[in-house]
């Protein structure tokens, strides 16, 4: 036996080596199929059991209680008595205002626990926890939100509202040094506050010594709940502490009704005094005004007074002045007069003076021409002389002598020859000779006559010549005559004019004295003027200095008389002020206690922290995914282990017979495969289960971390889950396997050794229809008619594809179905998109007034006076109680635009009547109630039941809505609207947001919500369910893969010896593979096709199991889901279709052909 | 023509893990054109690993084969299928025809692939299968189902029409039907016929008979007159 079963066993495991990719598939598919079921089956209870975790190391506050009056010790202490708690911690709250820009931002500051008991303990995430008073905590989303670090300090402004900050806490700045996470809150709004904007920007943590109030603010308790219950998320935990609520109610009152008569009372009586301090004090106040007012006026008329005098005798001064300028002016006149009268003068004596002159060049000039005239006469004259003198002398003379000469020669030589013949004569006379005496005697008187001739006219040249030298001179004489004459003419007249140029100077010389004394008189003249102007302009200045004395003084004792009346005025407002502050505060101080005479305690748990309930909520539908799709996840794996199997059974079909012939027992025989598929699945839920399981929900819960402060997430694997899915699978496996091998068993061995018969060809359906399949071409009849052969892995390979398609499109149309709400919701039903809430107290009269506020106000397009209330809600026929909201419009018209009631199929719009509500759809499923039925309602605490008129689109939220008449008959009472709904004309976000802080400033709004921002919210929370889709996805991809490439491997171990024997033919590689693969592709559309019909289905089925009491998801997919899902799957076919390729061109044709064993 | 196929030096080795078998072992002959020849030997004697290699669905190691003058022994993988595909007709023992198609349909597989082939229905009447050509495989007898086999090898009009134990799971009658279809259509239509035996006895009917012993041709006989194979008894 022993033997046996080591050869067996040996066998088997040859078998898992020989055939790794079947073994590996089914290893695969199941692993993917228990992984992903107890991944996203432990997702739910990570999330929770996270959350609870640290609900309980930090402490989270079971209960928690705010007064409108505060706490004191002794409530404490009452509280402490009651059994069900274990601890109290009373802390304190303010919201407060820190500037960031111009944008007033609300802050929370809350009080750090005390050591003992530490209550809500906040988790550190960064820096250390606050050691000195100005230290904090800040809100850790809020640092990495806006780069706020530790270091960095926290500014509040003076004021929150009209209450300065200091009336809270002591410090107005704080030092930032950690950063923290506080249970309270679990998600990223901050909730809402009626302070500025009236939502909350962030908070903060200090001590709480750091807060002024001697009233606690807050109490926080701890009871018994939390620790009896597994899970604060049950509804056990819910009962219990609803349980607590009450008593907590009923101690309220006890409480309430001391404070009355203790420091209610105290407090009156402390008002009634300071009224009358008031008053005194007004009194005083008003006296000192007066008395200021008094000395102003006495002031205003000493200013007067004083400026008249001053200004008197600046005029004095002025005419004095004045007079001086007159008689200035007047020697002025004077002295251009005299100076006018001298110059006369003085240009009179010019005048002649310059007569005078001009007669004496005159004078001159006739002189000088006289004296040249004479002179030139003269020099003619003496020219002419010297001429005749010269000419006398030169020639006349010279002339006359050599004449005379000559004449003298003449006579010598007539004298000569007298003497020679006379001495001739004598001689002959002595000697005798007397004859000739007669001839000389003649030569002799000839020569006597001659020379008597010659002497005479020797004598008449003589006589001429004298004559001519006494004519010489004589003109000498005359000459030097008319010389002289004219010499002692030039005297005289020289002299003459000489006297004249005497008298001429003299003149001049006087002219020249009167000029120097006029210039003289006029220089002192001037002088004197000078001195009199400067004297006059001296005078002025010192006026012109008086008067702007004068003007500075009196500006001076304005400015002083001015400050006096301002310092009065500011004196009178301040006193105003500080009286209408005192008034104003004695007015709140009996507000307060009017406030305080129905003082209220309010009791909350922790579904009233946001996120708290989401967190359960998320948790639920992530829950209820796991529900559906793993499942669909095991019955196609259980499909593909089947084929694989039976494949694998029928390829051992003589192994079978021959272990059978060798006389194995049924048993033995089947074990092999029972180990073969048991192992594999096995293998399949140890590995491929196991990463699954430590990846996916952590995957996920991360993905909604992102929307939750929790910290790190803590694994709790859904270990029921995953033994369930893994017994599920194996078992399923090994069921399979003995199915697939029962057939075989039941055959004799001779029948098992021989080959099993192909399975024969049959002709099928589509060929009896000829004329379509004449058409066809032959690989197109070769194609249908393969597939149709193997129907069942026809059947599984549709099957596998559909579902994998179907997975993706259900995956996307999931998204699209969540991504829709907001639209739907809050586009196509829902219109407003603000909410404001009133106080109270306001009365009708207010209310109207302040409506009339946002009808003015153009930024609204609409405004309407609503009552939004709560009731829970419950039918005959359901044993569920909705929470619904309870909507009222004052006015018809407005409600029906901005709440659109309609049928969700048919859109035909409904109208409310006055005797029955209309609900929403989704309450109608849970309350299982229809049109006409009856719902059982609790309005203002007042029960009361109602007819339903209709049932109207909705998704988010629950909803009744009825008239004013209809609430008016059911609860007996006269409806308050408590909100003001209204629809904007500009949406963008800051735009609300001013609108919102400016009407926050009435004291009638309570808190602003805007619509966008809690669409957000919820959106932000259901898109978290998107990393659901996108695993969802993967895996439904995987799976395609893993089951396409089962498939199409069987198919091709199947038929190995067909595609060797068309390869034998001569088929290339590609066409090989197109024979085998049409049928693929085929299939694979035929199964897409079918995956998009059962994507439609499995869709609905998903969203019908994710519906949320309160919310109702519309099925709605988009067609791009469906492209996607048909693509994604066309995809993944292809991919396996190029990996078997491979697989397919390695068929060896001589292995495969070899005859059958 | 002389030498229509021609093995020379034709190796061809298996390894199965350590131990190496050699199929072919230096295997030489020659077949001429328009011959039936007939490669006889015991089982494991190498005569399918020679079949195979010249029909192209396995490669030798070592060697050269031409047949019709083209050396098939080194063509890529596209171009051995071409080879097969135009060149070759295979006749398993088997049959192989594929289960899901009708006598006809098998015909018609191989045939629409070729370029040049014989009329589908022509070659199912030769092969004396007129009245079942619309059977699938399962309907069909053995020697029927060889004879769809044989008229899808023929009509591709192959060059060389191998068989690989072509009667060895018929019945003797059946069997001689099936070789004498063989023999006439080498005689009437000059194909060369290579057919591979354990069976000896057969060989009288070829043109040339070769031995083989341990993966060696151990001798290559022509047989000038071969026998009608309705003249063989076995």
């Amino acid at each position: 036996m022993k033997e046996k079963k080591k050869a067996l066993r040996k066998n088997v495991f040859r078998e898992i080596a020989r055939n790794k990719s079947r073994f590996i598939s089914i290893f695969a598919i199941i692993g993917i199929s228990v992984g992903f079921f107890t991944g996203v089956k432990s997702a739910c209870p990570s999330m929770t059991e996270t959350a609870r975790q640290y609900f309980e190391e930090q402490k989270l506050m079971d209960i928690s209680l705010i007064s409108t009056v505060g706490f004191d010790e002794k409530d404490v202490d009452d509280i402490k008595k009651i059994d069900f708690v274990r601890e109290v911690m009373p802390s304190y709250f303010a919201d407060l205002i820190v500037k960031e820009g111009d944008i007033d931002s609300v802050v929370r500051v809350m009080a750090l626990p005390d050591e003992n008991p530490e209550i809500n303990k906040p988790l550190l995430k960064e820096g250390r926890f606050p050691e000195k008073d100005d230290e904090c905590l800040l809100d850790s989303y809020y640092a990495k939100l806006s780069g706020v670090q530790t270091g960095d300090t926290v500014t509040f402004s003076e004021k929150a509202e009209n209450t300065p900050t200091s009336d809270f806490i002591r410090h107005t700045r704080y030092k930032i040094v950690g950063l923290a996470d506080t249970p309270l809150y679990l998600t990223y709004a901050r909730g809402s506050t009626n302070a500025g904007s009236g939502s909350i920007s962030f908070y903060i943590m200090i001590k709480s010594k750091e807060f002024v109030s001697e009233r606690y603010t807050k109490i926080f308790i701890l009871t018994d709940a939390s620790e009896k219950v597994a899970s604060t998320l049950s509804d056990e935990y819910k009962d219990l502490v609803e349980n607590e609520k009450k008593v907590l109610e009923d101690l309220s009152q006890s409480c309430i009704s001391r404070f009355r008569d203790t420091t209610l009372s105290d407090a009156k009586t402390e008002l009634q005094k300071a009224r009358k301090e008031f008053s005194d004090k007004k009194a005083e106040a008003l006296q000192k005004i007066a008395d200021g007012e008094t000395k102003l006026a006495d002031g205003q008329k000493e200013l007067e007074e004083k400026i008249a005098e001053g200004e008197k005798k600046l005029a004095d001064g002025q005419k004095e002045l004045e007079d001086g300028r007159k008689k200035l002016e007047q020697g002025k006149t004077e002295y251009a007069e005299k100076i006018k009268e001298g110059q006369q003068k003085l240009a009179d004596g010019r005048k002649k003076y310059a007569e005078g002159k001009a007669e004496y060049e005159k004078g001159l000039l006739e002189y000088n021409t006289k004296m040249e005239q004479a002179q030139n006469k003269l020099d003619s004259a003496q020219k002419e002389f010297d001429i005749q003198y010269e000419l006398f002398y030169k020639t006349t003379k010279p002339q006359a002598e050599n004449k005379l000469a000559l004449l003298q020669s003449g006579i010598d030589v007539a004298e000569k020859g007298i003497e020679n013949i006379r001495s001739a004569l004598r001689q002959m006379k002595n000697i005798g000779i007397a004859g000739n005496t007669d001839s000389l005697k003649k030569r002799l008187a000839e020569y006597e006559e001659q020379l008597a001739d010659l002497q005479e006219q020797y004598d008449d040249g003589m006589l001429q010549l004298a004559d001519g030298e006494k004519q010489l001179n004589d003109a000498k004489k005359q000459l030097e005559n008319a010389e002289n004459e004219f010499l002692s003419q030039k005297a005289e007249a020289a002299k003459k004019l000489n006297d004249g140029k005497i008298q001429l100077d003299e003149a001049e010389r006087n002219l020249a004295a009167g000029e120097l004394e006029l210039q003289i008189g006029m220089n002192t003249g001037l002088l004197e003027l000078q001195q009199a102007q400067e004297k006059l302009d001296e005078g002025e200045k010192e006026l012109e200095k008086g008067r702007a004395e004068l003007e500075t003084q009196r500006q001076k004792a304005l400015a002083e008389l001015e400050s006096a009346r301002k310092k009065l005025e500011n004196g009178r407002k301040e006193a105003d002020e500080q009286l209408s502050n005192a008034e104003k505060q004695l007015s709140d101080a009996q507000k307060k206690i009017d406030s305080l005479e129905n003082a209220k305690w309010h009791i909350y748990d922790r579904d009233d922290n946001t996120g708290y309930t989401g967190l359960e909520e998320d948790a639920q539908r992530v829950d209820n995914i796991a529900k559906v799709f793993p499942l669909f996840f095991l019955i196609v794996a259980a499909l593909v282990c089947l084929t694989t199997m039976s494949r694998m059974v029928e390829e051992r079909r003589t192994e079978t017979g021959t272990l059978k012939a060798l006389g194995y027992s049924s048993a033995d025989i089947s074990a092999k495969y029972l180990i073969y598929g048991g192992l594999a699945g096995f293998g399949g839920c140890v590995i491929g289960g196991l990463s699954g399981v430590f990846t996916l929900p952590q995957i996920i819960v991360d993905a909604y971390g992102v929307m939750y402060l929790l910290p790190k997430t803590k694994l709790v694997i859904s270990w029921d889950s995953y033994l369930l899915s893994s017994a599920v699978a194996v078992l399923c496996i090994c069921l399979v396997a003995l199915f697939a091998c029962r057939n075989d068993l039941k055959l004799e061995p001779a029948t098992l050794m021989r080959p099993k018969a192909p399975k024969p060809g049959k002709r099928i359906l589509l060929e009896y229809i000829t004329p379509l399949w004449k058409r066809l071409n032959f690989t197109s009849k070769v194609t249908a008619r393969n597939l149709f052969r193997y129907k069942a892995r026809f059947f599984m390979t549709v099957t596998g594809v559909a579902g994998c398609t179907a997975l993706i499109v259900s995956g996307f149309g999931l998204m699209d179905s969540i991504k829709s709400i907001g639209d739907l919701q809050y586009v196509d039903i829902t219109k407003y998109e603000q909410v404001y809430a009133l106080s109270e107290k306001g009365t009708a009269e207010q209310k109207a007034e302040l409506m009339s506020k946002f009808y003015n106000d153009d930024r609204f397009n609409k405004a309407m006076l609503t009552y939004m209330g709560w009731s829970n809600t419950s039918s005959r026929n359901s044993s569920v109680t909705l929470s619904a909201r309870v909507i009222i419009g004052e006015n018809t018209e407005d409600f029906q635009k901005m709440f659109i009631l309609r049928d969700r199929k048919s859109h035909k719009a409904f109208t409310l009547e006055n005797n029955a509500v209309i609900i929403d759809e989704r309450m109608s499923d849970v309350l299982k109630v229809k049109k006409g039925d009856t719902l059982n309602l609790h309005i203002d605490d007042m029960p009361c039941s109602c007819k339903i008129s209709a049932v109207t689109e909705n998704y988010a939220g629950n909803f009744i809505y009825m008239t004013p008449e209809c609430y008016e008959t059911l609860t007996g009472k006269t409806i308050e609207y408590n909100v003001v709904l209204t629809t904007v004309s500009d949406t963008a976000k800051d735009i609300q947001h001013k609108m919102a802080n400016d009407f926050m400033k009435y004291d009638d709004i309570v808190t602003v919500s805007l619509i966008s921002e809690q669409v957000e919210a919820i959106m932000d929370t259901l898109n978290s369910l998107n990393i659901v889709v996108f695993v969802m996805v993967f895996c439904a991809g995987l799976l395609a893969v893993v089951v396409l490439y089962n498939l199409t491997n069987i198919n091709i171990a199947e038929r190995v010896r067909e595609i060797a024997t068309i390869k034998v033919l001569g088929f290339y590689s590609l066409e090989t593979a197109n024979y085998i693969y049409r049928e693929n592709i085929v299939l694979t559309i035929v199964g897409a096709s079918a995956g998009l019909f059962m994507g439609n289905l499995l869709t609905g089925f998903i969203v019908g199991s994710i519906q949320m009491n309160n919310v109702m998801f519309p099925k709605i997919i988009s067609p791009l889901s469906y492209v996607w899902g048909f693509l994604l799957t066309l995809a993944f076919s292809m991919l396996v279709n190029f990996i078997m390729y491979f697989k397919m061109n390695q068929i060896s044709m001589v292995e495969s052909l070899k005859s059958i064993e | 023509m002389k030498d229509f196929v021609k093995f020379e030096n034709v190796y061809k080795r298996y390894k199965m893990g350590e131990v190496t078998i050699t199929a072919a072992d230096g295997v030489n002959f020659s077949i001429d054109e328009g011959e039936f020849a007939v490669i006889v030997g015991l089982s494991g004697a190498g005569k399918t690993t020679v079949l195979n290699i010249l029909g192209g669905i396995d490669s030798c190691d070592e060697g050269r084969i031409m047949v019709g003058g083209k050396d098939i022994s080194h063509l890529s993988k596209h171009d051995l299928a071409s080879y097969r595909r135009y060149d070759i007709g295979f006749v398993f023992q088997f049959y192989n025809l594929i289960p899901n198609l009708t006598a006809r349909e098998n015909v018609e597989l191989a045939v629409q692939i070729c370029r040049d082939h014989l009329d589908v229905d022509t070659v199912l009447d030769s092969v004396g299968l007129a009245d079942r050509k619309n059977n699938f495989p399962s309907q069909l007898s053995g020697g029927e189902q060889q004879r769809v086999s044989i008229a899808r090898a023929l009509a591709k009009k192959p060059k060389l029409l191998l068989c690989d134990e072509p009667t060895g799971a018929l019945d003797y009658n059946t069997g001689k039907n099936i070789l004498k279809l063989l023999q006439t259509k080498c005689i009437e239509d000059g194909m060369t016929v290579v057919l591979i035996t354990h069976n000896s006895a057969i060989t009288p009917m070829a043109n040339r008979v070769i031995h083989m012993r341990s993966g060696k041709v151990i001798s290559n006989m022509t047989n000038p007159s071969p026998m009608p194979v309705e003249q063989i008894e076995w």
